[in-house]
Protein backbone atom coordinates (compact mmCIF):
# COMPACT_ATOMS: atom_id res chain seq x y z
CA UNK A 1 0.00 0.00 0.00
CA UNK A 2 2.69 2.40 1.12
CA UNK A 3 4.82 1.33 -1.79
CA UNK A 4 2.15 2.00 -4.35
CA UNK A 5 1.41 5.38 -2.75
CA UNK A 6 5.03 6.49 -3.19
CA UNK A 7 5.15 5.06 -6.63
CA UNK A 8 2.14 7.13 -7.65
CA UNK A 9 3.66 10.24 -6.10
CA UNK A 10 6.86 9.56 -7.95
CA UNK A 11 5.05 9.18 -11.26
CA UNK A 12 3.09 12.36 -10.69
CA UNK A 13 6.23 14.24 -9.80
CA UNK A 14 8.13 12.94 -12.80
CA UNK A 15 5.26 14.01 -15.03
CA UNK A 16 5.30 17.50 -13.54
CA UNK A 17 9.01 17.85 -14.16
CA UNK A 18 8.53 16.83 -17.78
CA UNK A 19 5.81 19.41 -18.12
CA UNK A 20 7.86 22.28 -16.69
CA UNK A 21 8.25 25.03 -19.25
CA UNK A 22 11.65 26.13 -20.50
CA UNK A 23 13.22 22.70 -20.36
CA UNK A 24 15.21 22.20 -23.49
CA UNK A 25 18.03 19.88 -24.25
CA UNK A 26 20.85 21.67 -26.00
CA UNK A 27 20.67 21.30 -29.77
CA UNK A 28 24.03 21.41 -31.55
CA UNK A 29 24.83 25.04 -32.37
CA UNK A 30 24.91 25.61 -36.12
CA UNK A 31 25.11 28.85 -38.10
CA UNK A 32 23.66 27.20 -41.20
CA UNK A 33 25.42 29.60 -43.56
CA UNK A 34 24.03 29.76 -47.09
CA UNK A 35 26.23 31.50 -49.65
CA UNK A 36 24.16 33.74 -51.90
CA UNK A 37 25.56 34.46 -55.38
CA UNK A 38 25.31 38.27 -55.74
CA UNK A 39 27.64 38.86 -58.71
CA UNK A 40 29.99 36.86 -60.87
CA UNK A 41 32.28 34.76 -58.59
CA UNK A 42 30.96 36.71 -55.59
CA UNK A 43 29.05 35.27 -52.62
CA UNK A 44 27.39 36.96 -49.66
CA UNK A 45 26.67 35.37 -46.26
CA UNK A 46 24.01 37.73 -44.96
CA UNK A 47 23.51 38.04 -41.21
CA UNK A 48 20.28 38.78 -39.40
CA UNK A 49 19.09 42.30 -38.62
CA UNK A 50 19.36 41.69 -34.88
CA UNK A 51 21.50 42.44 -31.88
CA UNK A 52 23.89 39.79 -30.51
CA UNK A 53 22.03 37.00 -28.75
CA UNK A 54 22.33 33.39 -27.67
CA UNK A 55 19.75 32.61 -30.34
CA UNK A 56 21.73 33.97 -33.29
CA UNK A 57 25.26 33.24 -32.05
CA UNK A 58 26.36 36.67 -33.22
CA UNK A 59 25.47 36.00 -36.85
CA UNK A 60 24.21 39.55 -37.37
CA UNK A 61 26.93 40.52 -39.79
CA UNK A 62 27.57 40.26 -43.54
CA UNK A 63 30.63 38.39 -44.73
CA UNK A 64 31.54 37.68 -48.33
CA UNK A 65 33.98 35.86 -50.57
CA UNK A 66 35.19 36.04 -54.16
CA UNK A 67 36.26 32.91 -56.04
CA UNK A 68 39.08 33.82 -58.45
CA UNK A 69 40.98 31.49 -60.75
CA UNK A 70 43.96 31.65 -58.37
CA UNK A 71 42.15 31.28 -55.08
CA UNK A 72 39.53 32.74 -52.76
CA UNK A 73 39.35 36.25 -51.31
CA UNK A 74 37.44 36.62 -48.01
CA UNK A 75 35.96 39.90 -46.73
CA UNK A 76 35.38 39.67 -42.95
CA UNK A 77 35.29 36.44 -40.97
CA UNK A 78 32.33 36.70 -38.59
CA UNK A 79 31.89 36.73 -34.81
CA UNK A 80 33.46 33.44 -33.65
CA UNK A 81 35.82 30.56 -34.42
CA UNK A 82 32.72 28.44 -35.02
CA UNK A 83 31.47 30.96 -37.60
CA UNK A 84 34.89 31.04 -39.28
CA UNK A 85 34.88 27.26 -39.61
CA UNK A 86 31.30 27.30 -40.94
CA UNK A 87 32.33 29.96 -43.44
CA UNK A 88 35.19 27.79 -44.67
CA UNK A 89 32.78 24.89 -45.13
CA UNK A 90 30.43 27.17 -47.04
CA UNK A 91 33.32 28.21 -49.29
CA UNK A 92 34.30 24.56 -49.80
CA UNK A 93 30.78 23.81 -51.03
CA UNK A 94 31.28 26.31 -53.82
CA UNK A 95 34.91 25.80 -54.82
CA UNK A 96 37.98 23.62 -54.28
CA UNK A 97 40.22 26.69 -54.51
CA UNK A 98 42.31 27.56 -51.44
CA UNK A 99 41.68 30.73 -49.45
CA UNK A 100 44.49 33.13 -50.37
CA UNK A 101 43.58 36.50 -48.92
CA UNK A 102 41.42 37.54 -45.97
CA UNK A 103 40.48 41.17 -45.29
CA UNK A 104 39.16 42.51 -41.97
CA UNK A 105 37.12 45.65 -42.57
CA UNK A 106 37.56 46.98 -39.00
CA UNK A 107 38.20 45.90 -35.42
CA UNK A 108 34.67 45.18 -34.19
CA UNK A 109 34.26 41.62 -32.91
CA UNK A 110 31.56 40.42 -35.33
CA UNK A 111 33.88 41.14 -38.25
CA UNK A 112 37.12 39.42 -37.24
CA UNK A 113 36.75 36.85 -34.44
CA UNK A 114 36.38 34.17 -37.14
CA UNK A 115 40.02 34.83 -38.18
CA UNK A 116 41.18 31.73 -36.30
CA UNK A 117 39.69 29.55 -39.03
CA UNK A 118 41.80 31.39 -41.62
CA UNK A 119 45.12 31.45 -39.77
CA UNK A 120 46.80 29.56 -42.62
CA UNK A 121 46.18 32.44 -45.07
CA UNK A 122 47.22 36.05 -45.36
CA UNK A 123 45.00 38.20 -43.12
CA UNK A 124 45.08 41.85 -44.12
CA UNK A 125 43.82 44.87 -42.20
CA UNK A 126 44.59 48.57 -42.09
CA UNK A 127 47.54 49.21 -39.70
CA UNK A 128 45.30 51.15 -37.29
CA UNK A 129 42.75 48.34 -37.36
CA UNK A 130 45.45 45.89 -36.25
CA UNK A 131 46.47 48.24 -33.45
CA UNK A 132 42.86 48.72 -32.28
CA UNK A 133 42.29 44.94 -32.34
CA UNK A 134 45.36 44.41 -30.17
CA UNK A 135 44.18 47.12 -27.74
CA UNK A 136 40.48 46.29 -27.49
CA UNK A 137 40.00 42.83 -29.02
CA UNK A 138 40.37 41.04 -25.69
CA UNK A 139 37.59 43.06 -24.07
CA UNK A 140 35.41 42.65 -27.17
CA UNK A 141 35.98 38.92 -27.10
CA UNK A 142 35.05 38.70 -23.39
CA UNK A 143 31.89 40.66 -24.10
CA UNK A 144 30.95 38.31 -26.94
CA UNK A 145 31.29 35.27 -24.67
CA UNK A 146 28.91 37.03 -22.28
CA UNK A 147 26.40 37.99 -24.98
CA UNK A 148 26.22 34.83 -27.11
CA UNK A 149 27.62 32.16 -24.80
CA UNK A 150 28.65 28.73 -26.04
CA UNK A 151 28.75 29.76 -29.70
CA UNK A 152 32.07 31.40 -28.82
CA UNK A 153 33.69 28.27 -27.41
CA UNK A 154 37.41 28.02 -28.28
CA UNK A 155 37.37 31.46 -29.94
CA UNK A 156 40.59 33.35 -29.40
CA UNK A 157 41.62 36.55 -31.04
CA UNK A 158 43.71 36.00 -34.17
CA UNK A 159 45.30 39.28 -35.20
CA UNK A 160 45.82 40.16 -38.87
CA UNK A 161 49.29 39.18 -40.08
CA UNK A 162 49.70 41.69 -42.91
CA UNK A 163 49.21 45.47 -42.59
CA UNK A 164 47.31 46.76 -45.62
CA UNK A 165 49.45 49.54 -47.06
CA UNK A 166 48.71 49.11 -50.75
CA UNK A 167 45.72 50.56 -52.54
CA UNK A 168 45.45 47.85 -55.21
CA UNK A 169 45.86 44.10 -55.44
CA UNK A 170 45.27 41.75 -58.36
CA UNK A 171 44.06 38.27 -57.38
CA UNK A 172 43.50 35.98 -60.37
CA UNK A 173 41.33 37.91 -62.81
CA UNK A 174 39.93 40.20 -60.06
CA UNK A 175 41.33 43.70 -59.57
CA UNK A 176 40.81 44.85 -55.98
CA UNK A 177 41.02 48.45 -54.82
CA UNK A 178 41.17 49.66 -51.22
CA UNK A 179 39.86 52.84 -49.63
CA UNK A 180 40.98 53.53 -46.05
CA UNK A 181 38.36 55.53 -44.12
CA UNK A 182 37.68 56.48 -40.48
CA UNK A 183 33.99 57.33 -39.97
CA UNK A 184 32.79 54.21 -38.13
CA UNK A 185 35.72 53.29 -35.86
CA UNK A 186 38.72 55.41 -36.80
CA UNK A 187 40.06 52.71 -39.17
CA UNK A 188 37.60 51.33 -41.70
CA UNK A 189 38.36 49.51 -44.91
CA UNK A 190 36.16 49.80 -47.99
CA UNK A 191 37.04 47.40 -50.84
CA UNK A 192 36.02 47.62 -54.48
CA UNK A 193 36.25 44.68 -56.85
CA UNK A 194 36.75 46.60 -60.10
CA UNK A 195 36.21 43.43 -62.12
CA UNK A 196 32.63 42.92 -60.94
CA UNK A 197 31.83 46.40 -59.64
CA UNK A 198 30.94 45.07 -56.18
CA UNK A 199 31.73 47.53 -53.39
CA UNK A 200 32.29 45.95 -49.96
CA UNK A 201 31.52 48.82 -47.62
CA UNK A 202 31.97 47.09 -44.25
CA UNK A 203 30.29 48.99 -41.43
CA UNK A 204 30.82 52.31 -43.16
CA UNK A 205 27.34 51.52 -44.52
CA UNK A 206 24.45 49.95 -42.58
CA UNK A 207 21.17 49.35 -44.40
CA UNK A 208 17.76 48.68 -42.80
CA UNK A 209 19.64 48.23 -39.50
CA UNK A 210 20.57 51.16 -37.28
CA UNK A 211 24.24 52.09 -37.33
CA UNK A 212 26.44 51.78 -34.24
CA UNK A 213 28.63 54.59 -32.92
CA UNK A 214 30.83 53.48 -29.99
CA UNK A 215 34.10 54.48 -31.67
CA UNK A 216 33.12 56.97 -34.33
CA UNK A 217 35.41 60.02 -34.47
CA UNK A 218 32.23 62.02 -35.17
CA UNK A 219 29.16 62.06 -37.36
CA UNK A 220 30.60 64.82 -39.56
CA UNK A 221 33.64 62.66 -40.33
CA UNK A 222 31.38 59.74 -41.18
CA UNK A 223 29.26 61.92 -43.48
CA UNK A 224 32.36 63.10 -45.36
CA UNK A 225 33.47 59.50 -45.83
CA UNK A 226 29.99 58.59 -47.04
CA UNK A 227 30.28 61.21 -49.79
CA UNK A 228 33.56 59.60 -50.82
CA UNK A 229 31.89 56.17 -50.94
CA UNK A 230 29.05 57.55 -53.08
CA UNK A 231 31.68 58.86 -55.51
CA UNK A 232 33.22 55.40 -56.06
CA UNK A 233 31.67 53.95 -59.26
CA UNK A 234 30.10 50.57 -58.40
CA UNK A 235 27.33 48.24 -59.54
CA UNK A 236 26.40 46.63 -56.23
CA UNK A 237 26.98 47.75 -52.65
CA UNK A 238 27.40 45.21 -49.83
CA UNK A 239 26.81 46.91 -46.46
CA UNK A 240 28.26 45.55 -43.21
CA UNK A 241 24.73 44.85 -42.00
CA UNK A 242 21.60 44.55 -44.15
CA UNK A 243 20.82 43.56 -47.74
CA UNK A 244 23.08 44.29 -50.73
CA UNK A 245 21.70 46.97 -53.04
CA UNK A 246 22.33 47.85 -56.71
CA UNK A 247 21.31 51.50 -56.27
CA UNK A 248 22.02 54.39 -53.92
CA UNK A 249 19.32 53.52 -51.38
CA UNK A 250 21.70 52.26 -48.68
CA UNK A 251 24.03 55.26 -48.93
CA UNK A 252 20.97 57.54 -49.07
CA UNK A 253 19.46 56.06 -45.91
CA UNK A 254 22.82 56.26 -44.11
CA UNK A 255 23.25 59.90 -45.04
CA UNK A 256 19.70 60.77 -43.97
CA UNK A 257 20.12 58.99 -40.67
CA UNK A 258 23.54 60.49 -39.89
CA UNK A 259 22.26 64.00 -40.68
CA UNK A 260 19.13 63.41 -38.59
CA UNK A 261 21.24 62.15 -35.67
CA UNK A 262 23.57 65.13 -35.84
CA UNK A 263 20.70 67.61 -36.01
CA UNK A 264 18.74 65.87 -33.24
CA UNK A 265 21.69 65.75 -30.82
CA UNK A 266 22.64 69.35 -31.58
CA UNK A 267 19.17 70.78 -31.13
CA UNK A 268 18.63 68.74 -27.93
CA UNK A 269 21.85 70.17 -26.47
CA UNK A 270 20.81 73.69 -27.46
CA UNK A 271 17.42 73.23 -25.80
CA UNK A 272 19.01 71.84 -22.63
CA UNK A 273 17.58 68.32 -22.75
CA UNK A 274 18.90 65.74 -20.33
CA UNK A 275 20.07 62.35 -21.63
CA UNK A 276 17.01 60.50 -20.35
CA UNK A 277 14.69 62.98 -22.10
CA UNK A 278 16.63 62.69 -25.35
CA UNK A 279 16.65 58.89 -25.30
CA UNK A 280 12.83 58.89 -25.44
CA UNK A 281 12.18 61.33 -28.27
CA UNK A 282 10.08 60.11 -31.21
CA UNK A 283 11.76 58.88 -34.36
CA UNK A 284 11.53 60.46 -37.76
CA UNK A 285 9.03 58.46 -39.86
CA UNK A 286 11.67 57.99 -42.57
CA UNK A 287 13.38 55.42 -40.35
CA UNK A 288 10.31 53.35 -39.44
CA UNK A 289 11.76 50.34 -41.29
CA UNK A 290 15.20 50.50 -39.70
CA UNK A 291 15.76 47.59 -37.31
CA UNK A 292 17.06 48.26 -33.77
CA UNK A 293 16.69 52.03 -34.18
CA UNK A 294 15.65 52.74 -30.58
CA UNK A 295 18.28 50.42 -29.12
CA UNK A 296 21.06 51.98 -31.17
CA UNK A 297 19.78 55.52 -30.62
CA UNK A 298 20.02 55.01 -26.84
CA UNK A 299 23.58 53.78 -27.31
CA UNK A 300 24.43 56.68 -29.60
CA UNK A 301 23.13 59.22 -27.06
CA UNK A 302 25.43 57.62 -24.46
CA UNK A 303 28.39 57.73 -26.87
CA UNK A 304 27.98 61.13 -28.48
CA UNK A 305 25.68 63.43 -26.50
CA UNK A 306 28.44 64.50 -24.05
CA UNK A 307 30.32 66.07 -27.01
CA UNK A 308 27.23 68.03 -28.04
CA UNK A 309 26.67 69.17 -24.44
CA UNK A 310 30.28 70.35 -24.21
CA UNK A 311 29.76 72.41 -27.33
CA UNK A 312 26.93 74.47 -25.78
CA UNK A 313 28.23 74.71 -22.19
CA UNK A 314 30.10 77.91 -21.37
CA UNK A 315 33.45 77.45 -19.73
CA UNK A 316 34.58 79.42 -16.70
CA UNK B 1 -6.86 11.32 -5.78
CA UNK B 2 -5.36 12.39 -2.48
CA UNK B 3 -1.98 11.11 -3.63
CA UNK B 4 -2.15 13.31 -6.69
CA UNK B 5 -2.94 16.43 -4.71
CA UNK B 6 -0.16 15.63 -2.24
CA UNK B 7 2.25 15.26 -5.10
CA UNK B 8 1.10 18.54 -6.54
CA UNK B 9 1.65 20.37 -3.26
CA UNK B 10 5.06 18.80 -2.91
CA UNK B 11 6.05 19.85 -6.41
CA UNK B 12 4.76 23.38 -5.91
CA UNK B 13 6.72 23.73 -2.67
CA UNK B 14 9.88 22.67 -4.47
CA UNK B 15 9.37 24.96 -7.44
CA UNK B 16 9.53 28.04 -5.28
CA UNK B 17 6.05 29.49 -5.54
CA UNK B 18 6.07 32.61 -3.32
CA UNK B 19 4.95 32.02 0.22
CA UNK B 20 4.56 34.13 3.33
CA UNK B 21 8.17 33.36 4.19
CA UNK B 22 9.46 35.53 1.31
CA UNK B 23 9.70 38.62 3.53
CA UNK B 24 12.87 40.33 2.23
CA UNK B 25 11.16 41.72 -0.87
CA UNK B 26 7.92 42.57 0.92
CA UNK B 27 5.72 44.37 -1.57
CA UNK B 28 8.64 45.52 -3.72
CA UNK B 29 7.42 45.80 -7.32
CA UNK B 30 10.91 44.76 -8.48
CA UNK B 31 11.12 41.86 -6.03
CA UNK B 32 14.70 42.79 -5.10
CA UNK B 33 16.45 40.77 -2.41
CA UNK B 34 18.10 44.01 -1.27
CA UNK B 35 14.89 45.99 -0.79
CA UNK B 36 14.36 45.26 2.89
CA UNK B 37 18.04 45.70 3.75
CA UNK B 38 18.25 49.10 2.07
CA UNK B 39 14.89 50.22 3.41
CA UNK B 40 16.14 49.67 6.95
CA UNK B 41 19.29 51.68 6.21
CA UNK B 42 17.68 54.62 4.42
CA UNK B 43 14.11 54.79 5.74
CA UNK B 44 14.46 52.94 9.06
CA UNK B 45 11.02 52.53 10.62
CA UNK B 46 9.42 55.54 8.99
CA UNK B 47 6.22 55.00 7.00
CA UNK B 48 6.61 54.43 3.28
CA UNK B 49 4.70 53.32 0.22
CA UNK B 50 5.61 52.41 -3.32
CA UNK B 51 4.31 55.23 -5.47
CA UNK B 52 4.24 55.29 -9.29
CA UNK B 53 4.06 59.08 -9.26
CA UNK B 54 7.73 59.14 -8.33
CA UNK B 55 9.47 58.66 -11.68
CA UNK B 56 12.89 57.05 -11.82
CA UNK B 57 13.88 57.41 -15.45
CA UNK B 58 16.74 55.29 -16.76
CA UNK B 59 17.72 53.79 -20.09
CA UNK B 60 16.82 50.07 -20.26
CA UNK B 61 20.52 49.17 -20.30
CA UNK B 62 23.79 50.83 -19.31
CA UNK B 63 25.80 51.41 -22.45
CA UNK B 64 28.58 52.87 -20.31
CA UNK B 65 28.33 51.57 -16.73
CA UNK B 66 30.38 54.54 -15.50
CA UNK B 67 27.93 57.09 -16.96
CA UNK B 68 24.33 55.95 -16.55
CA UNK B 69 21.83 58.79 -17.01
CA UNK B 70 19.19 59.09 -14.29
CA UNK B 71 16.27 61.47 -13.89
CA UNK B 72 14.26 61.58 -10.68
CA UNK B 73 10.95 63.40 -11.07
CA UNK B 74 8.68 63.79 -8.04
CA UNK B 75 6.74 66.73 -9.42
CA UNK B 76 3.48 64.72 -9.57
CA UNK B 77 3.37 64.61 -5.77
CA UNK B 78 1.34 67.35 -4.10
CA UNK B 79 2.82 69.67 -1.52
CA UNK B 80 6.30 70.48 -0.32
CA UNK B 81 9.00 67.86 -0.81
CA UNK B 82 11.35 67.69 2.14
CA UNK B 83 13.98 65.33 0.88
CA UNK B 84 14.81 62.78 -1.82
CA UNK B 85 17.17 59.82 -1.34
CA UNK B 86 18.40 57.87 -4.37
CA UNK B 87 20.18 54.56 -4.26
CA UNK B 88 21.03 51.55 -6.44
CA UNK B 89 20.16 48.26 -4.71
CA UNK B 90 23.07 46.20 -6.03
CA UNK B 91 25.88 48.75 -6.04
CA UNK B 92 28.74 48.17 -3.59
CA UNK B 93 28.09 51.75 -2.41
CA UNK B 94 24.32 52.02 -2.68
CA UNK B 95 23.55 55.65 -2.02
CA UNK B 96 23.80 58.07 -4.95
CA UNK B 97 22.50 61.27 -3.36
CA UNK B 98 20.41 63.06 -0.78
CA UNK B 99 18.53 66.01 -2.22
CA UNK B 100 16.62 68.85 -0.58
CA UNK B 101 14.73 70.48 -3.49
CA UNK B 102 14.04 74.20 -3.73
CA UNK B 103 10.62 75.29 -2.46
CA UNK B 104 8.23 76.08 -5.28
CA UNK B 105 10.44 74.57 -7.99
CA UNK B 106 9.72 71.47 -10.00
CA UNK B 107 11.16 68.51 -8.07
CA UNK B 108 13.04 67.08 -11.00
CA UNK B 109 16.76 66.43 -11.25
CA UNK B 110 19.04 64.63 -13.69
CA UNK B 111 22.59 63.37 -13.31
CA UNK B 112 24.76 60.39 -14.28
CA UNK B 113 25.98 57.65 -12.00
CA UNK B 114 27.92 54.38 -11.93
CA UNK B 115 26.55 50.84 -11.78
CA UNK B 116 28.48 47.73 -10.88
CA UNK B 117 25.90 45.36 -12.36
CA UNK B 118 22.26 45.27 -13.43
CA UNK B 119 20.32 46.80 -10.54
CA UNK B 120 17.08 48.30 -9.32
CA UNK B 121 17.39 52.05 -8.70
CA UNK B 122 15.24 53.82 -6.08
CA UNK B 123 14.15 57.32 -5.29
CA UNK B 124 12.47 57.75 -1.91
CA UNK B 125 10.66 61.07 -1.61
CA UNK B 126 9.70 62.46 1.79
CA UNK B 127 6.56 64.62 1.77
CA UNK B 128 5.47 67.00 4.52
CA UNK B 129 3.17 64.42 6.12
CA UNK B 130 6.23 62.34 7.02
CA UNK B 131 5.57 59.58 4.47
CA UNK B 132 8.24 58.31 2.07
CA UNK B 133 7.04 57.76 -1.50
CA UNK B 134 9.26 55.25 -3.26
CA UNK B 135 9.71 55.13 -7.03
CA UNK B 136 11.73 52.41 -8.74
CA UNK B 137 13.51 51.80 -12.01
CA UNK B 138 15.73 49.07 -13.34
CA UNK B 139 18.86 49.29 -15.46
CA UNK B 140 20.40 46.27 -17.15
CA UNK B 141 24.17 46.46 -17.25
CA UNK B 142 24.60 43.92 -20.04
CA UNK B 143 25.64 46.58 -22.57
CA UNK B 144 25.70 46.17 -26.32
CA UNK B 145 27.75 44.19 -28.79
CA UNK B 146 30.23 46.92 -29.54
CA UNK B 147 30.45 48.23 -25.95
CA UNK B 148 33.77 49.97 -25.66
CA UNK B 149 36.03 49.04 -22.78
CA UNK B 150 36.36 51.90 -20.32
CA UNK B 151 39.57 53.80 -20.81
CA UNK B 152 38.78 57.32 -19.63
CA UNK B 153 39.33 56.68 -15.94
CA UNK B 154 43.09 56.92 -16.26
CA UNK B 155 42.91 60.29 -18.02
CA UNK B 156 44.95 62.77 -15.93
CA UNK B 157 43.08 65.79 -17.40
CA UNK B 158 41.33 66.41 -14.06
CA UNK B 159 44.58 67.04 -12.21
CA UNK B 160 45.01 70.44 -13.85
CA UNK B 161 41.30 71.24 -14.19
CA UNK B 162 39.85 70.12 -10.83
CA UNK B 163 36.56 71.78 -10.01
CA UNK B 164 36.18 73.64 -13.29
CA UNK B 165 32.51 74.19 -14.01
CA UNK B 166 31.09 74.52 -17.52
CA UNK B 167 27.39 75.09 -17.89
CA UNK B 168 24.48 77.01 -19.27
CA UNK B 169 21.07 78.34 -18.35
CA UNK B 170 18.07 77.43 -20.49
CA UNK B 171 14.67 79.07 -20.37
CA UNK B 172 11.95 76.48 -19.70
CA UNK B 173 8.62 78.31 -19.42
CA UNK B 174 8.62 80.32 -16.21
CA UNK B 175 11.53 78.28 -14.87
CA UNK B 176 15.26 78.34 -15.49
CA UNK B 177 16.92 75.09 -16.32
CA UNK B 178 20.55 74.87 -15.31
CA UNK B 179 22.83 72.25 -16.79
CA UNK B 180 26.45 72.08 -15.73
CA UNK B 181 29.45 69.79 -15.72
CA UNK B 182 32.06 69.74 -12.97
CA UNK B 183 35.53 68.32 -13.54
CA UNK B 184 36.15 65.84 -10.73
CA UNK B 185 37.44 62.22 -10.66
CA UNK B 186 34.74 61.07 -8.19
CA UNK B 187 36.96 58.21 -7.00
CA UNK B 188 35.02 55.56 -5.12
CA UNK B 189 37.90 54.20 -3.03
CA UNK B 190 37.17 50.75 -4.48
CA UNK B 191 40.03 50.82 -6.99
CA UNK B 192 43.45 49.62 -5.81
CA UNK B 193 45.42 52.31 -3.97
CA UNK B 194 43.18 55.17 -5.07
CA UNK B 195 41.45 56.64 -1.99
CA UNK B 196 37.92 57.94 -2.23
CA UNK B 197 37.87 61.49 -3.53
CA UNK B 198 34.49 62.88 -4.48
CA UNK B 199 32.20 65.89 -4.50
CA UNK B 200 30.22 65.70 -1.29
CA UNK B 201 28.09 68.85 -1.15
CA UNK B 202 26.30 70.89 -3.77
CA UNK B 203 24.24 74.04 -3.19
CA UNK B 204 22.25 76.29 -5.50
CA UNK B 205 22.03 79.76 -3.94
CA UNK B 206 20.23 82.93 -4.90
CA UNK B 207 21.91 86.31 -5.43
CA UNK B 208 21.86 87.04 -1.67
CA UNK B 209 23.56 83.75 -0.82
CA UNK B 210 20.51 81.97 0.58
CA UNK B 211 20.43 78.25 -0.18
CA UNK B 212 17.57 77.32 -2.53
CA UNK B 213 18.37 73.68 -3.06
CA UNK B 214 21.14 71.43 -1.79
CA UNK B 215 22.49 67.93 -2.30
CA UNK B 216 24.75 65.50 -0.50
CA UNK B 217 26.58 63.43 -3.11
CA UNK B 218 28.14 59.98 -2.83
CA UNK B 219 30.91 58.25 -4.82
CA UNK B 220 28.53 56.48 -7.29
CA UNK B 221 27.91 59.88 -8.92
CA UNK B 222 29.84 59.76 -12.22
CA UNK B 223 33.25 61.16 -12.94
CA UNK B 224 33.00 64.73 -14.30
CA UNK B 225 29.31 64.71 -13.40
CA UNK B 226 26.69 66.58 -15.41
CA UNK B 227 23.69 67.90 -13.42
CA UNK B 228 20.35 69.26 -14.63
CA UNK B 229 18.14 71.34 -12.29
CA UNK B 230 14.93 73.29 -12.88
CA UNK B 231 14.52 76.41 -10.72
CA UNK B 232 11.31 78.42 -10.66
CA UNK B 233 11.64 82.14 -11.21
CA UNK B 234 14.13 83.76 -13.51
CA UNK B 235 15.47 86.44 -11.19
CA UNK B 236 19.14 85.71 -11.04
CA UNK B 237 21.92 85.44 -10.81
CA UNK B 238 21.98 82.03 -9.15
CA UNK B 239 25.21 80.68 -7.75
CA UNK B 240 26.48 77.11 -7.64
CA UNK B 241 28.72 76.00 -4.77
CA UNK B 242 30.37 72.60 -4.32
CA UNK B 243 32.76 71.05 -1.82
CA UNK B 244 34.58 67.72 -2.05
CA UNK B 245 35.72 65.41 0.74
CA UNK B 246 39.21 66.92 0.48
CA UNK B 247 37.75 70.27 1.54
CA UNK B 248 38.17 71.89 -1.88
CA UNK B 249 35.43 74.41 -2.64
CA UNK B 250 34.27 75.33 -6.12
CA UNK B 251 31.91 78.14 -7.00
CA UNK B 252 30.42 79.76 -10.05
CA UNK B 253 27.69 82.20 -10.97
CA UNK B 254 25.32 80.44 -13.31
Amino acid sequence: MLHSHFSRIFKAFALLILMLPGQSWAAPLSYDLKPQLIAEDTYLLQGRLEDFSRGNGGNIVNTAFIVTRDGVVVFDTGPSFRYGKAMRQAIAQVTDQPVLHVFNSHHHPDHFLGNQAFADGTIWALPDTGRLMAEQGGAFSDNMYRLVGDWMRATEMQLPNRPLQVDRLQVGEHRLRFFPMTGHTGADLVMLDETTGVLFAGDMVFYQRALTTPQTPGLAVWLRDLDAIAAIPHRLLVPGHGPAVPDGSAIGQMGDYLRWLDLTLRSAAERGMSMTELMKIPFDARFAEVALRRHEFIRTVAHLYPRYEEAVFQKQ
Amino acid sequence: MRAWSNALLFALALSGVPSEAAEPTAGDPLDSVMWEYNRQIFLADQPYRFDERVLVELPPFAEDPTQVPLTVDASALAGRIERVIAWADLNPIQQIFNWYPAAGSRARLSLRFKVQQATPVRAAVLTQDGVWHVGSGFVDAAGGGCTAPSMANSDPYWESHLGEIAGRRFQAGSASRYRFKVIHPMDTGLVNNIPEFFLQQLELRDGQGSVLSRMELFPPVSENPVFTFDLEGTEGPHRLWLRDNGGNEFERTL
